[in-house]
């Protein structure tokens, strides 16, 4: 049970939302607008707002790449996962960031400073290959720019 | 309640604004390919530079036009009209380029693209710009003039003309227009659309939905994103006029989570729509009833296939099902429902609006009309460009796109996204209609033509697409998520050196047992390995039998190694190396082999020290079967997805 302001939260977020209306989706965005993440004690709360079971709740939240259940890092790197960025040599920077950093694609530094998201082609495909750092795009890298990206971020920088 | 003559009169004056304006308008193109290159830098730029220096002009935003290869992209219209169009307006070009154009007036130079309208010395209309040629530009015609967050531009556009003369008509005589228009679906499938409305048309149970499929998951693929982010109006008034052909009363947009300025965009044109009287109860007092809701997806394929949509909308996880019964007998909440995917339905507004026989005047019998593609890959100018059907993919790929890097031959195309398939190099003489594709074995699909060089290695390719189908099957068949993953560990193993002559008719029965999936995501997934077999067999063959990568690309079959008469020169690269691999001893480098991870680093960085080489050169030769045992039949896969 969530402490009772955070409860009163939840309920506020969620006052827009409707049962049998199509608005699971738009709940759980709205949840993690707020926190960064879907925080699973506000489960039972969707599932009473939208009359569903929480298992149903908790079965489509998992379903989907962009809701997570546990706090975001503070930076995150979304690498492109797209054939235009692959054709370029995106695997290569991938394998770097995860090298030099020491993280696996979905995983984060043990102090959740840097974390690694597996991103899907938006086709700004012109800047391939390339990642989003924090929502910003930096695009056209070489590996060798990758690394030096990933040796900044590891060096504590975090303005890239 | 204002009839659509007002609306569209007072939606002229207020384009006549900045269409004819009083003093030079200034409008940069906000969107998702110019952001990735600073355009809301550029804007913000633009507004502090007329403030400062206290500029006599307006500024405003458009959509993209679909040069994304000259983002960051802003217009100039002046008071006679003329309206030029810059390309590459960093923020840092931004003074230089208002001093020039407004200050002074000269309406030329470097950054000039083309004019829009009305003519400039030293600058050639956009027209005879190399990648707007033999393009028609019925859907995108406005995409990159107008304001896309304010509908009075979209109306003196046009939006809505349609819709309001088809309030006049009955059902059957909305469906057959569609139908006289042979508008098929562009999300892949190909199908009439006016078929599809009459099967909601005909269904007895209400309420029934209209479904908008905004999700576009293929990679590659960008140009319904083009159309929401350009020009979203017409969008909307196309899924009102299918709710007024069929008696549907509410629609949704599902859109992706990738798209957040699409979101935007559509839900704020969605509530000036509601606000003028064109959505919502009664509308343009016709008495027809239409609601739109904006949905945002959460980052799922599958999603975009219809019955998965159709799940994802309905609070569950988004997962497919078997067909049928197809959404036009249980679709949403298991009523009657079709989906459209979004350029299908910005199609309506120009049949409703200029007729079936104006519309007709594009493509060809079979295939009337334009379609959007975008271009990306190895090919010079990435962008979204909107052609006849029939137009030959040479002349889009190699003259509008400019065509490969200097020096490098074609080696494939591919088409459709994902599940597309992939066609070699011989494919370039296709001309864009789906017929010619599926002579191939493959999907011209709903957009997307990524371009590969011959850098590109096909097993990888293979291995790239064969993991998409994988991490996102929705896990539904084991046919689906065993198989590909199942494929995806085969060519991998193949990649890393470890391939059998066994693992071609592993592959063979792979491609087979897929088509025995529930939905098209399974029975589609397999297409690319079963077309690379067919025509890149001798690649597959290298990599087995003489366990090489010819392109140099996969990891398992290359190394690294520093060119034993220039091991003095490696620095640059032994400095770079992520892990360290590359020892100094005495001057000289040497790659330790057990640290490297073949990132390639190095080899940019020194890049006359550092060479790829094959990393098991001994070949090794076994004889392949004639033919591939034939394993199973596979069956007809599902029509209509
Ligand atoms: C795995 C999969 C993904 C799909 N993704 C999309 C998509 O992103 N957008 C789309 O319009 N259609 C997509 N489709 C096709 C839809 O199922 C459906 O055929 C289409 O939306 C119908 O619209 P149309 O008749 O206007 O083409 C997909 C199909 C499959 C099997
Ligand atoms: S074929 Fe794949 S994506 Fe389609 S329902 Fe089966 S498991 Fe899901
Ligand atoms: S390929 Fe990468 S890991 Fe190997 S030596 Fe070069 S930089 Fe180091
Ligand atoms: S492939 Fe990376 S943005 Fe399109």
């Amino acid at each position: 049970m969530p402490d009772y302001k955070v409860l009163l939260r939840y309920r506020e977020l969620l006052a827009p939302f409707e049962a049998d209306q199509g608005d699971l989706l738009a709940a759980l965005h709205a949840l993690q607008h707020a926190f960064g993440y879907v925080p699973p004690d506000a489960i039972p709360e969707v599932a009473k707002k939208l009359r569903m079971n929480a298992s149903a709740v908790f079965g489509a939240l998992s379903f989907y790449s962009e809701f997570r259940t546990t706090p975001p890092p503070q930076n995150q790197i979304m690498w492109c996962s797209g054939p235009a960025c692959r054709l370029k040599g995106g695997d290569n920077i991938r394998l770097v960031f995860e090298t030099v950093l020491g993280i696996g694609m979905e995983g984060e530094t043990p102090d959740n400073e840097i974390g690694l998201h597996l991103g899907q082609c938006n086709g700004t495909c012109e800047a391939a290959p390339q990642i989003w750092y924090n929502g910003a795009v930096r695009g056209r890298l070489q590996v060798a720019d990758a690394v030096e990206l990933a040796r900044r971020l590891k060096a504590g920088e975090r303005d890239l | 309640m204002a009839s659509y003559a007002e609306l569209r009169k007072a939606a002229d004056a207020a384009w006549a604004a900045v269409d004819r304006p009083q003093r030079p308008y200034i409008a940069v193109s906000i969107a998702t390919c110019g952001n990735a290159w600073g355009a809301e830098q550029t804007l913000a730029r633009v507004r502090a530079v007329v403030q400062a220096r206290g500029l006599e002009c307006d500024v405003g935003v458009t959509g993209c036009n679909g040069l994304c290869f000259v983002e960051p992209l802003l217009s100039v219209t002046w008071p006679d009209g003329v309206r030029v169009q810059y390309g590459k307006v960093e923020p840092e070009r931004v003074e230089a380029l208002l001093e020039r154009a407004i200050v002074r007036g000269e309406r030329g130079g470097e950054l000039a693209v083309g004019t829009l309208r009305g003519s400039v010395a030293g600058v050639a209309p956009i027209e005879q710009h190399v990648f707007w040629r033999g393009q028609v530009r019925q859907l995108m015609a406005v995409c990159g003039i107008i304001d896309p967050e304010n509908i009075d531009h979209a109306i003196a556009a046009g939006a809505y003309q349609g819709m309001a003369r088809a309030l006049a008509l009955s059902q059957d005589e909305l469906i057959k227009l569609i139908l006289d228009s042979g508008l098929w679906g562009r999300g892949g499938a190909a199908f009439p659309a006016g078929r599809k409305w009459d099967f909601l048309k005909v269904a007895r149970r209400t309420p029934k939905y209209i479904v908008c499929n905004a999700d576009e998951g293929d990679p590659g693929a960008f140009v319904n994103r083009n159309l929401m982010e350009g020009d979203p109006h017409p969008i909307l008034e196309g899924m009102i006029t299918a709710g007024q052909a069929t008696g549907a009363e509410i629609g949704y947009i599902y859109i992706r989570d990738e798209y957040p300025l699409c979101v935007a965009r559509v839900q704020q044109a969605v509530e000036q729509a509601r606000a003028y009287g064109l959505l919502g109860e009664n509308i343009l007092g016709s008495g027809l009833n239409f609601e739109i809701r904006v949905v945002r997806g959460a980052g799922s394929y599958v999603c975009g296939e219809e019955t998965g949509l159709i799940s994802s909308i309905q609070d569950s996880r988004g997962m497919p099902r078997i067909k049928p019964p197809f959404p036009a007998n249980a679709g949403l909440w298991g009523l009657p429902t079709n989906v459209n995917n979004v350029e299908t339905l910005a199609n309506v507004p120009l049949i409703t609006r200029n007729g079936a026989d104006w519309y007709r005047q594009q493509g060809t019998e079979r295939n009337p009309g334009t379609k959007m593609f975008s271009l990306s890959g190895d090919i010079a100018r990435v962008g979204v460009l909107e052609v006849p059907f029939a137009t030959p993919m040479k002349s889009v790929l190699y003259e509008n796109g400019g065509g490969l890097p200097a020096g490098h031959a074609l080696k494939a195309i591919q088409p459709g996204g994902p599940l597309g398939g992939i066609l070699p190099a011989e494919g370039i003489n296709l001309v864009l209609e789906p017929e010619p594709f599926r002579a191939f074995g493959v999907l011209m699909g709903s957009g997307g033509l990524i371009l590969c060089d011959d850098t590109t290695c096909i097993v990888d390719l293979c291995q790239y697409f064969s993991w998409f189908a994988e991490d996102e099957s929705c896990g539904r068949c084991t046919t689906c998520h065993g198989g590909t993953q199942r494929m995806t560990e085969i060519l991998r193993r193949i990649q890393d050196g470890g391939g059998r002559m066994g693992d071609i008719n592993l592959l063979h029965l792979i491609v087979d047992t897929l088509r025995w999936s529930n939905c098209v995501h399974g029975q589609a997934a397999p297409t690319c390995v079963q077309n690379c077999l067919k025509n890149f067999m001798d690649e597959f063959l290298i990599h087995i039998q003489e366990r090489r990568c010819p392109a140099q690309v996969c990891r398992g079959l290359i190394r690294y190694e520093v060119i034993p008469e220039r091991d003095t020169e490696a620095a640059a690269g032994a400095a770079i190396c992520p892990t360290n691999a590359i020892k100094e001893s005495s001057g000289h480098y040497a790659i330790d082999q057990g640290l490297c991870i073949k990132c390639g680093a190095c080899k940019e960085r020194s890049p006359r020290a550092i060479r790829v080489v094959d990393a098991m050169p001994r070949p090794r030769v076994s004889a392949l079967p004639e033919q591939p045992l034939p394993l199973v039949a596979a069956p007809a896969p599902a029509a209509g997805h």
